[in-house]
């Protein structure tokens, strides 16, 4: 009886749910297209509390702690403090963020947008969350020296829509470039870490996995793949070609399958018209190659009973390997990872199946791996340079290292 | 403050009783997907090659006498001695089967039980072997002048053998028949078994009998009945095609 009066006093006494404010709504929305909540939480800690252990080709940075706490997080920064780290990557106190926070791109964001998402997270609950901010070796633990590197490379320039460019063009391309950065992970970086905008979104090589080129290149990029069969990827992690998985799994999981469908429509028809680049196919592999051979024998004993024998997978299921760009990217780091350590699919309401390639380095050698890889790349009509065991190697060394 | 209706407040008590997180016990309770993690692979251990882990070496070639008469090498291919056999016993009755580690090994065990009932010896297969080949080299030195089994000619060991699986032949303080059964069940799954485990070196068994292997997948076969199947077998670890060679 007592307890049931407890239980009745704590209804009595809590909150009445707000209406959320118009701005903190569209603050939330801008927050998961810009996948914030990815970097800003780590395994185990609390959404936006940071603390996630970013690799750089510099070394680890642990992310910033994004809640209003007031010690750890950014409780007491004002809207103009958070405008200035977004579009200039320095904070409150003068110090320079490093661009693995990718304000290059978030300087393209509008400023109201700006204020949205500080307004949505000075909603979130304080998490007390300190942060070790300083985690970079020397010369890079300078952070003055990013004052010379954005002289160098902040283009800085907000984002001014294309009026050749249809509406949903422009609003994919501000999607795109701006919140979503894309090109953080998907741009080759240069030498000091800046994205090469000569090659955006012509494939990188980052944290272990290939991110793969997305422009509208037919072999390489997403040129073959419909709008539609782009939406349904961003939407659910899958088509009838492809999973995501790896970081790309992430995106997916906390950011595109939360995003409109309208959005992203609008990144689609951006990805498909704002232009193709790809080197065109090399000759095949030939199939008497030894390579080739062992490949083939490998393949047809260990992964055709999922990705067929002719390459064809299952739509939505296994992906397809005959036509797919992913397989003929010229890093096959991503490949060579799913291989030795397995990988698993995103898991979103519209593809709840996720499923999972289990793991086959225990019982491969680097040379079968790379064979095997070879013979994906070159058979069903796929053309790309066979993959040395020297980098099968290099990819086993580092899972290695970075197994807990 | 507005007062709780009586609608309310039952919905609401209802989910305040949902609510009531479970803590209680081991269970652990699994929302959304699957817990995956990377390189999760629980392979059976492969065996090494060279050496005996249980047998003496004359124990060792005494079962290699026994398996080459109970699948000799022939013309179809090689026998259980070339396929391993021996090692694959060797290494099991070295290995958790051989104290019989997950099975219950406490009494009652009954002099007859039913065939139903399984395993009812307090007797572990290492103590069995042990014991059979002991009894087979006392008996074979009474019988033989001073011989061992191995150094019988095959057509005394195939009289001996099958008077042994017939109790026709009694061994000195064991049971033949019983010692006659473990060696030919132990030494046909040594054939067919995984090569992964010792046994069915280069795949003879699996090629003897056109058994494919460790395969997943008949889709592109089983529309096509009474023809043969082309792929070779395939282990766990694989084929002599799967050889990149540098």
């Amino acid at each position: 009886m007592r307890a049931a009066g407890l239980v009745l006093l704590a209804l009595l006494l809590a909150p009445v749910a707000r209406a959320e404010d118009a701005q903190v709504a569209r603050g939330r929305a801008l927050a998961t297209a810009g996948d914030c909540v990815a970097c800003h939480t780590a395994p185990g800690g609390g959404d936006f509390a940071g603390g996630l252990a970013l690799e750089t080709p510099f070394g680890i940075i642990r992310t910033a702690n994004l809640t209003p706490d007031k010690t750890t997080g950014i409780g007491t920064w004002s809207a103009e403090d958070f405008r200035v780290a977004m579009r200039e990557g320095v904070r409150p106190d003068g110090m320079h963020l490093y661009p693995a926070f990718p304000y290059p791109y978030y300087a393209r964001v509008a400023p109201a947008d700006v204020d949205a998402i500080f307004a949505y997270l000075r909603t979130l609950k304080p998490v007390a969350n300190a942060v070790d901010r300083d985690t970079l070796p020397f010369p890079y633990s300078i952070r003055g020296l990013m004052r010379g590197w954005n002289l160098l490379f902040l283009g800085g320039q907000p984002f001014t829509p294309d009026p050749k460019r249809s509406a949903e063009f422009n609003r994919g391309a501000y999607l795109a470039e701006g919140l979503g950065h894309c090109g953080a992970c998907h741009t080759p970086l240069e030498r000091f870490g800046s994205s090469n905008n000569a090659a955006y979104l012509q494939a990188n090589r980052i944290a272990g996995w290939t991110a793969p080129n997305i422009t509208a290149d037919a072999r390489l990029g997403i040129g073959a793949w419909s709008i539609e069969e782009i939406v349904a990827y961003l939407h659910t992690g899958a088509n009838s070609t492809s999973l995501a998985s790896g970081p790309m799994a992430e995106v997916v999981t906390h950011s595109t399958s939360q995003m409109p469908v309208e959005d992203l429509r609008a990144i689609a028809v951006y990805l498909k018209e704002r232009g193709a680049a790809g080197a065109p196919a090399p000759a095949p592999v030939a199939p008497n190659d030894p390579a080739m051979q062992a490949g083939q024998a490998i393949f047809v004993d260990t992964c055709g009973a999922c990705h067929g024998r002719d390459g064809a997978g299952v739509s939505g299921v296994f992906p397809r390997l005959a036509g797919n760009p992913v397989v003929v990217q010229d890093d096959p780091g991503s490949l060579a990872r799913v291989v030795l350590g397995g990988a698993r699919a995103a898991a979103t309401s519209g593809a709840p199946t996720s499923p999972a390639m289990p793991a086959f380095g225990y019982r491969l050698d680097d040379r079968q791996v790379a064979a095997v890889l070879t013979y994906i790349r070159n058979a069903w009509g796929n053309a790309a340079a066979a993959v040395p065991p020297a980098a099968v190697g290099e990819m086993r060394s580092a899972l290695v290292a970075r197994a807990p | 403050m507005t007062r709780p209706t009586r609608r309310t407040l039952l919905s609401a008590s209802a989910t305040a009783a949902l609510a009531v997180p479970v803590t209680s016990g081991k269970a652990a309770t699994i929302a959304g997907v699957l817990p995956w993690a990377p390189n999760a692979v629980t392979p059976p251990e492969a065996v090494t090659p060279g050496g005996w882990r249980y047998f003496t070496p004359e124990e060792a070639e005494a079962i290699d006498a026994i398996v080459a008469r109970l699948i000799p090498a022939d013309d179809l291919g090689p026998g259980a001695k070339e396929a391993g056999c021996t090692v694959f016993i060797d290494r099991q009755l070295a290995g958790p089967y051989g104290g019989h580690d997950t099975l219950y090994m406490e009494g009652p065990f009954p002099a007859d039980p039913l065939p139903q009932q399984g395993v009812q010896s307090q007797v572990t297969p290492r103590q069995h072997y042990r014991a059979g080949l002991a009894a087979l080299a006392a008996y074979c030195k009474a019988t033989f002048a001073g011989k061992g089994f191995a150094a019988l000619d095959t057509e005394a060991q195939d009289k001996l053998l099958a008077g042994l699986e017939s109790n026709a032949v009694k061994l000195p303080g064991a049971d033949g028949r019983a010692f006659f059964a473990a060696v030919l069940g132990n030494t046909m799954e040594g054939f067919f078994a995984d090569p992964v485990h010792g046994g069915n070196r280069d795949l003879a068994g699996w090629k003897l009998i056109g058994f494919p292997g460790a395969r997943y997948d008949y889709r592109d076969v089983i529309a096509k009945p009474n023809q043969a199947y082309a792929l070779p077998p395939v282990g766990l670890q694989g084929r002599p095609d799967w050889r990149n060679k540098p």
